[in-house]
């Protein structure tokens, strides 16, 4: 700290000393003219990331026929962002809020119960010495290599024979079975959880349940926020695993509900009949809306997360 | 002298237990079935045991090749892309020039937010003639089947520029404020400390994100799947949608259990190389943090 400031007084000293009035004019010129181009091509990049989000906005107020004849930008006549909310809250009985409230469903559960399977798991791999822990730790390494595409047709097949094609139960199980989790955890918890502790609760006579639930579980509060926003976003997020397994679209989360209205735009009658390019837009920013909001609140979490994550990996 | 770890027989397996039953059915069973099945083809709703047969099959499966030699092309466009601009971001954000940093992070990091389907509906839309009409007047049409790859690069570097600028950022925050210090104390400029110092820092981070982002790409799914209601897309554009097709379109589920096995042979052979030509490569060269505390003890 001492040697911090030290060398801070020696620049300014330096700087003072060497550079004449005039110079140093031209240098904090200089500085001004850096620091108004960085920013404005950081306002460029901005703008690019910006781009699809602030169209949306605008897009969802317009009707039908706006959407197609004006321009991106170009604001609509008056708002229709109601008009489009009532299309979509009207379309086919509400389907649209069943797909809202099972992609909630979907999210909850399944980062509720990651969190609490593998908290368990990693806490017995980080904690007990027994035969075959090892080679629990070194499988469930080796399945975080194999992508969650691979699986998904042959559990298609595995789930027809348990009758889980079709169900909640069916969505939200693969997806607890996270060995991300439980390789999160079981370092997290072998870094700061400390045998002492759990050595005092046995001394104290708790039982290895309540040890694990009073003791353990509030100490790694912190990767279980982590973890509960990473699986919650993964699965509001995922596409690929509800398509697979769902037929009936009662049971559609968000994406794979859009994704129905998407495909209807090649089919002429239902093109005609129904106002879908509204639908989709209005659809699309209410779906985005909650994660963006999200986001937005828990940004420190979020990030803390994705770092951890992937830098321990 | 800390305490030991617990020694119990029945306690870690009950600890085990709900993760290991969800773990083995609904992972490992199907990823064995997955196997099993590839061994069979199906003639009149029978299973016949045909060896290697799909296994050759698709080693001659053109369609399969070409799917493969794609997302390469694509996993390296995308990926340099991606990388070049997410250490432009991270790297400008690190400067002192810039101003109103954790907003401009905030903002490049929001598209993460945005789930892959709804990233693909929303440039999907922007893409589209009847959506945008600027495109008409400057008679592009990025939906082309000539622009269609670049399109969904596009998409993806939209998507996760931020997430990789994210990890960049980490990494260079985790640097002592006395080795920029000591640089500057030396007369580094900003852009001689970005390329001399900061660059070869974040070398490991670069490396890992270049393997995550390729690995990533193999599976490329979601956006060319959602654009096949914009524009006509093969069903053979990459390997996943060729074998999403294989099992739902054509329904023979042996073979597209066969080519999702080879899929995950290709990306783990993949990683394999990747981690081993990388620990190799970190042993010849003395690393970074190594480097770094050198340079801030002298």
């Amino acid at each position: 700290m001492a040697q911090h400031t030290g060398s801070a007084t020696a620049q300014m000293k330096d700087r003072t000393g060497v550079l004449p009035q005039a110079n140093y004019r031209a240098v904090r010129a200089k500085t001004v003219a850096t620091q108004s181009v960085v920013t404005l091509i950081l306002f460029i990049l901005a703008f690019y990331f910006m781009l699809p989000i602030i169209w949306i906005l605008i897009a969802s107020t317009k009707n039908a026929k706006e959407l197609s004849s004006t321009g991106i930008f170009s604001l609509p006549s008056r708002l229709h962002f109601f008009e489009n909310v009532r299309l979509l809250t009207t379309y086919q009985h509400g389907v649209y809020w069943m797909w809202f409230l099972n992609s909630a469903i979907y999210a909850v559960a399944v980062a509720v119960l990651t969190c609490i399977v593998s908290s368990m798991a990693g806490y017995a791999l980080a904690k007990y010495d027994f035969r075959g822990r090892n080679g629990i730790f070194l499988l469930v390494i080796a399945s975080l290599m194999i992508p969650g595409t691979v699986t998904a047709i042959p559990l298609f097949i595995v789930e027809k024979a348990f009758n889980l094609v079709d169900t909640y139960a069916g969505v939200i199980f693969p997806l607890i079975a996270s060995p991300f989790g439980v390789y999160f955890l079981r370092i997290y918890i072998q870094d700061v959880v400390p045998n002492d502790l759990l050595d005092a609760a046995r001394v104290d006579g708790a039982s290895a349940a309540r040890t694990f639930w009073s003791v353990v579980f509030p100490v790694i509060r912190p990767a279980l926020v982590t973890l509960f926003l990473i699986s919650m976003v993964g699965t509001w997020n995922n596409f690929f695993l509800p398509l697979v397994l769902l037929n009936n679209q009662d049971l559609y989360p968000l994406p794979v509900g859009i994704e129905s209205l998407m495909s209807l735009i090649n089919t002429p009658e239902a093109a005609m009949t129904v106002p879908l390019y509204p639908l989709i837009i209005t659809g699309s920013l209410i779906s985005i809306a909650p994660m963006i909001i999200g986001f937005i609140l828990f940004r420190k979490q979020i990030v803390t997360g994705l770092t951890q994550g992937s830098v321990k990996l | 002298m800390a305490a030991q770890m617990i020694r119990n027989r029945m306690q870690p397996w009950t600890f085990l237990a709900p993760f290991l039953l969800l773990f083995v059915a609904f992972l490992l069973v199907p990823l064995i079935y997955a196997v099993y099945i590839s061994f069979f083809v199906r003639r009149m709703g029978v299973l016949y045991f045909v060896g290697f047969q799909n296994y050759i099959t698709a080693i001659q499966d053109h369609q399969f090749w070409v799917s493969i030699v794609r997302v390469f092309f694509y996993g390296v466009v995308q990926g340099v892309i991606m990388i070049v601009l997410a250490l432009l971001l991270a790297l400008l954000l690190d400067t002192k020039w810039a101003k109103f940093k954790s907003l401009f992070r905030l903002l490049f990091l929001l598209p993460y937010a945005v789930p892959g389907v709804f990233a693909s509906i929303l440039w999907g839309f922007l893409y589209s003639k009847s959506m945008n009409p600027l495109l008409h007047d400057l008679k592009f049409d990025p939906l082309s089947s000539g622009f269609l790859l670049y399109a969904i690069v596009n998409i993806a570097t939209w998507e996760w520029a931020g997430y990789n600028m994210i990890l960049y950022i980490a990494s260079l925050t985790g640097v002592s404020s006395e080795l920029y210090e000591a640089a500057k104390l030396d007369g580094c400029n900003e852009w001689q400390l970005a390329r001399f110092i900061k660059l070869p820092l974040l070398k490991p981070t670069i490396v890992m994100t270049c393997i995550l982002s390729f690995i990533g790409s193999m599976q490329l799914f979601n956006e060319p799947f959602l654009l096949t209601a914009l524009t006509p897309i093969s069903p053979d554009f990459t390997p996943n949608i060729y074998i999403y097709n294989m099992a739902f379109s054509m329904t023979n589920l042996p073979y597209a259990a066969t080519l999702s096995v080879f899929l995950a042979l290709i990306t783990i052979l993949i990683s394999v190389i990747a981690l081993i030509v990388n620990r190799l490569w970190r042993r010849r060269t003395p690393t970074a943090g190594a480097g770094a505390s050198a340079a801030s003890a002298a």
